[in-house]
């Protein structure tokens, strides 16, 4: 009984952390950004949906629509007001670069945060969930808005793939992540593809927040440890690689959730944490990193 | 209307304008050592005014100060708030005590709700010798250290129930609704890791069993836990007819993924959260059945003073104050009180001055309890003087339930929720 | 040589400042000297970072894992023991170092986001132990330390100030010394430095503890000023954001400018408090148009844009 309820919690917590990855990855792999704005686009998106299904009223399902919206209006302004500006700057050296890009997004991510908690406090918020009530797996009673949650999430990634490998559009993406050059070389403006990996980012940042939402809920406290899961993981996997991020999300989040269960909630990254370390250690480039 | 620092009032104008004609002694920071005697009362105030509970501090003290102000102030003096946001931190908040004794003189400070907060301040309390009251922290810790240096610590007030009792008052009500009521039997306790639950949970495992409700697990998570499904499948496994909550710092997720799951066990006890108005729009409902324990209910008349404080404030600020403001408004005026019966603000006899407190506010009658008891300087309770409420989320609104005088309604559950023996 | 670097402008520039500085509790409000006081200790912070950063080149995501060594191993001291506040402090440092030591083992053989990834982690694991060895540490409430310094403004006033300025002499001494050119050019290109027949690891993990020293002692001294430690203040994350965005604000690789962009965003933070929830949002926002703007900082700014970032 124990052993199902963690498999099927596991699942559903880890789908979540790998949705997160895997944008977070995208964004690095396709434009070497590390965005530490990703938790506060997260929290955006769902409060934003919070605000729209609940103040608003317009439902569980507009008010979804509308998260993942805030997510991509977010994503793109931050590509636009504060990325592309560094990386077009003439007075900063290339290698300079990465961090100032760091110092940025993080400081956009702090606005982000603080301008939440201005305007609708820090309290939690959950999101109007689209499903309700609980079904039973294997005798688990499981709220359905979980197994939604997880289903979602795999939906979202499995479009994401078909995108990439099967659209030339998605071809072009992944072409760019690997030879930017060479993709100009074949008559495709880079800055378009730049845009349109924005964003897809925001999106996927946009949904994953809102199911977050509705699953556990946020607060504007919970951007900054959403940003250093995200890149956890994201580094645990291996930088650029999304199927990395995937298996290392589920790492991840089975870790948790046995320690959950096994050992005491109150202990619950611990375990991840130490992984983490081990890793930096015997095998920094990450379990499926290409560099 | 709030002065917060830097705005500059028509007093500070008048003063200004006699020292620019005497301009380098205005310079001198004691040139304003005169002006104590005659001027303005200043209390300061630090709160988190970005938390939804932590908000109601400053604009209920300046409701107070507005009418203590409207009816002459304090033999003839008018009370001035200066309030502080200190983002929920610790360290902000020494910075702002310190500002508020040395810069701007203030005669005493009523400060946050979070016991971490006031048990950093408690020791700046008594180095700077100047009045602190809280309006909403709960450890026990905060007058156990009065109680063990009394000369240097004098100076802090509890304000506010201690976990103690609370704990006390969470029994005293589940013996008369839960056992009596419902027949229970059997109860886990859960609580988040932080400063107030340790007394708080104390006070659970020695009472409880007393009641006759058996204690048959105790669960402390961490107060930055998001995921609370291994916690309630941990509690459903043991199958109590209860779970006796101790949560403040989360409130809105577990109560939404109680629901979410449809954990067939009823939570009652203490959810600062769920005392907050907004708590059933954040939670979309899912406080529907959550019993919890306060100090105010809407349109619960404690004392005689409950209800005109509560449209009043509504009146200025457009919202219900928190269970903080109810108690900030009452600390406004009784040390107004103290002042006037000390015939100073010096704080040596302040201090005597507030022992000596006997104030009827908004949640009940306000005495402290004497030096030489093991929680000198907290709130005394029982019938007559403070008993808090416990109230029920239903259908969108906060029904007060116990004591029996003031009930308002009858028990009612979510249907997922078993009540009874054997749960 | 010491002649050259005592003439230039920001020495003596910055001689001046500190001169001017120190006679500030003659005339200024206690308020404002506590504001500054926790403004100087958070300058050394950027300024050990800074060093750090010139030096491995490499963005540590972690200061405030050696700040809070020093502050929590003094504060824990105290509160057991009680021995005298040097003893205390001297134990936060030796700590510290030793944290630093630790930490920069694994941490130098890796570069980039896993660079960053290492120190993060370092943090969140001091922050867990901390939170979870509450019995001994004060957990999430915080510890409160039975001594501090003084309670006199204008003494602890002096006491971070004069311990700025000696930190940013020795830091800026160590930076344009004949090492410490060396090192910052490893710190950009190692395989030319390496080539040079200098050992270039041994010289970062120079750079660590020194780092970890000065960090690790502004800790310590901030806890006895303070009478209080907690997670929020010495060891979360967004403390570790505040040094770091106050070095590159300041503009990085100056040392002198770190501590001019930590002291600049406590001073805004503080001027803004009126505006109560916006303050942060604000500061932030002025910080975040400074690094796009003006990429050399505050200290390139008043240089002119002839500084080459």
């Amino acid at each position: 009984m124990l052993f199902w309820q963690i498999l099927i919690d596991g699942f559903a917590i880890s789908s979540l952390y790998a949705l997160g990855a895997t944008g977070f990855t995208l964004i690095f792999g396709v434009t070497g950004v590390l965005n530490l704005s990703h938790g506060a686009i997260m929290v955006a998106a769902a409060v934003a949906a919070w605000a729209a299904a609940g103040s608003l009223g317009v439902g569980s399902y507009l008010g979804a629509a509308f998260g993942v919206l805030t997510g991509l209006l977010l994503s793109l302004a931050t590509y636009f007001l504060v990325v592309r500006r560094l990386q077009r700057s003439q007075r900063i050296r290339e290698e300079e670069k990465e961090i100032f890009i760091l110092t940025a997004t993080l400081l956009w991510g702090i606005m982000i945060q603080e301008a939440i908690a201005y305007l609708y406090t820090n309290n939690a918020k959950t999101v109007l969930p689209i499903v309700d009530g609980v079904v039973s797996i294997v005798g688990v009673r499981t709220p359905a808005n979980e197994i939604f949650t997880a289903v979602v999430c795999w939906l979202t990634i499995g479009a994401l793939w078909l995108f990439v490998n099967r659209t030339r559009a998605g071809k072009a993406v992944l072409a760019a992540s690997m030879n930017p050059r060479g993709v100009t070389l074949l008559g495709i403006e880079l800055s378009v593809v730049y845009v349109a990996v924005w964003a897809i980012y925001g999106a996927l940042a946009g949904t994953a927040g809102v199911l977050l939402g509705m699953f556990l809920g946020v607060s504007s406290y919970s951007a900054g440890p959403l940003t250093a899961s995200a890149f956890s993981i994201v580094v645990l996997g291996g930088l650029g690689s999304v199927s990395g991020s995937l298996i290392a999300a589920y790492v991840v989040g089975y870790l948790e959730t046995l320690t959950a269960y096994l050992v005491s909630p109150a202990y619950r990254a611990i375990p991840a944490l130490l992984l983490l370390v081990v890793v930096m250690y015997v095998r920094p480039r990450g379990l499926l990193g290409r560099r | 209307m709030i002065r917060f620092n830097g705005v500059i009032s028509p007093a500070a104008v008048t003063r200004g304008m006699l020292g620019a004609s005497a301009v380098v002694v205005a310079l001198a920071a004691g040139s304003f050592a005169w002006a104590e005697d005659q001027g303005p009362i200043k209390i300061g105030v630090i709160a988190e005014a970005q938390a939804v509970a932590g908000s109601s501090i400053p604009l209920a003290a300046q409701l107070a100060a507005d009418e203590i102000n409207a009816n002459g102030g304090v033999d003839g003096r008018k009370i001035e708030i200066v309030s502080y946001d200190n983002h929920s931190s610790s360290a902000e908040s020494v910075r702002a005590f310190q500002r508020a004794v040395s810069e701007d003189h203030v005669n005493a400070v009523i400060a946050s709700y979070v016991s971490e907060v006031v048990l950093a301040l408690e020791p700046w309390s008594a180095r700077l010798k100047t009045v602190l009251v809280t309006p909403g922290a709960a450890s026990d810790v905060i007058t156990a250290n009065i109680a063990k240096d009394y000369e240097h610590n004098k100076y802090t007030f509890h304000g506010y129930l201690t976990s103690g009792s609370l704990s006390q008052l969470v029994c005293d009500a589940a013996k008369d609704m839960l056992v009596d009521g419902l027949k229970m039997k059997t109860a886990v306790i859960m609580s988040e890791d932080a400063a107030w639950t340790t007394p708080l949970d104390a006070g659970y495992a020695e009472c409880l069993p007393k009641i006759g409700l058996q204690v048959l697990d105790h669960i402390r998570f961490s107060p930055d836990t998001t995921d609370f499904t291994p916690i309630f499948n941990k509690i459903e496994g043991e199958k109590p007819d209860v779970i006796i909550t101790g949560i403040s710092h989360v409130g809105v997720q577990p109560t939404v993924q109680w629901k979410s799951q449809e954990v067939p066990i009823a939570m009652f006890g203490i959810a600062s959260q769920a005392t907050n108005s907004t708590f059933w729009k954040d939670t979309n409902g899912a406080a529907e059945g959550v019993l919890y324990q306060g100090v105010s209910g809407p349109g619960v008349a404690v004392t005689a003073k409950t209800l005109p404080f509560v449209d009043a404030f509504v009146k200025k600020f457009g919202n219900t104050p928190s269970y903080c403001g109810y108690t900030a408004y009452d600390e406004v005026y009784y040390i107004a009180d103290a002042i006037h019966r000390a015939g100073s603000t010096d704080s040596d006899k302040l201090v005597a001055a507030l022992e000596k407190t006997d104030y009827v506010g908004t949640i009940g009658r306000v005495q402290f309890l004497p030096e030489g008891d093991p929680h000198v300087h907290g709130l005394k309770i029982g019938a007559g003087l403070i008993t808090g409420l416990f109230l029920q989320w239903q259908h969108g609104e906060q029904i007060n339930m116990w004591p029996a005088d003031l009930a308002k309604g009858k028990l009612t559950f979510p249907s997922f929720v078993k009540v009874g023996a054997g749960g | 040589m010491l002649r050259r670097i005592l003439l230039s402008p920001p020495v003596w520039i910055s001689l001046i400042v500190v001169l001017v500085a120190s006679t500030l509790p003659l005339y200024v409000s206690g308020y404002v000297l506590g504001l500054l006081t926790i403004a100087y200790y958070f300058g050394v912070f950027s300024m050990a970072w800074d060093l750090l950063f010139g030096f491995a080149n490499e963005v540590n995501f972690g200061p405030t894992f050696l700040i809070g060594l020093g502050a929590y191993t003094a504060g824990i001291l105290d509160s057991l023991y009680q021995p005298p506040i040097f003893v205390c402090v001297a134990a936060g440092v030796f700590a510290a170092v030793t944290g630093g030591i630790v930490l920069a083992l694994p941490a130098l053989r890796v570069r980039g986001p896993y660079f960053g990834l290492t120190t993060l982690v370092a943090v969140l694991i001091l922050q867990n132990f901390i939170v979870v060895a509450a019995e001994l540490t004060g957990g999430e409430i915080g510890l409160t330390v039975p001594d501090v310094i003084s309670i006199d403004d204008k003494i602890n006033y002096w006491i971070s100030l004069g311990f700025m300025a000696a930190s940013g002499a020795i830091l800026y001494g160590l930076s344009r010394s004949p090492v410490g050119l060396i090192l910052q050019a490893s710190g950009q290109d190692a395989v030319q430095a390496g080539a040079l027949g200098f050992n270039v690891t041994k010289h970062k993990l120079a750079a660590f503890i020194v780092s970890a020293f000065f960090s690790g002692l502004a800790g310590a001294l901030m806890v006895f000023y303070l009478g209080v430690a907690s997670v929020g203040t010495f060891v979360d994350v967004t403390v570790g954001v505040q040094v770091i965005i106050g070095a590159v604000l300041g503009g990085r690789r100056t040392i002198l400018g770190a501590a001019l962009g930590a002291v600049f965003l406590i001073a805004m933070g503080e001027a803004l408090r009126p505006l109560g929830d916006l303050a942060t949002f604000i500061v932030s926002a002025i910080a975040l148009a400074v690094v796009l703007l003006f990429p050399g900082g505050l200290l390139g700014m008043v240089k002119g844009a002839r500084e080459a970032t």
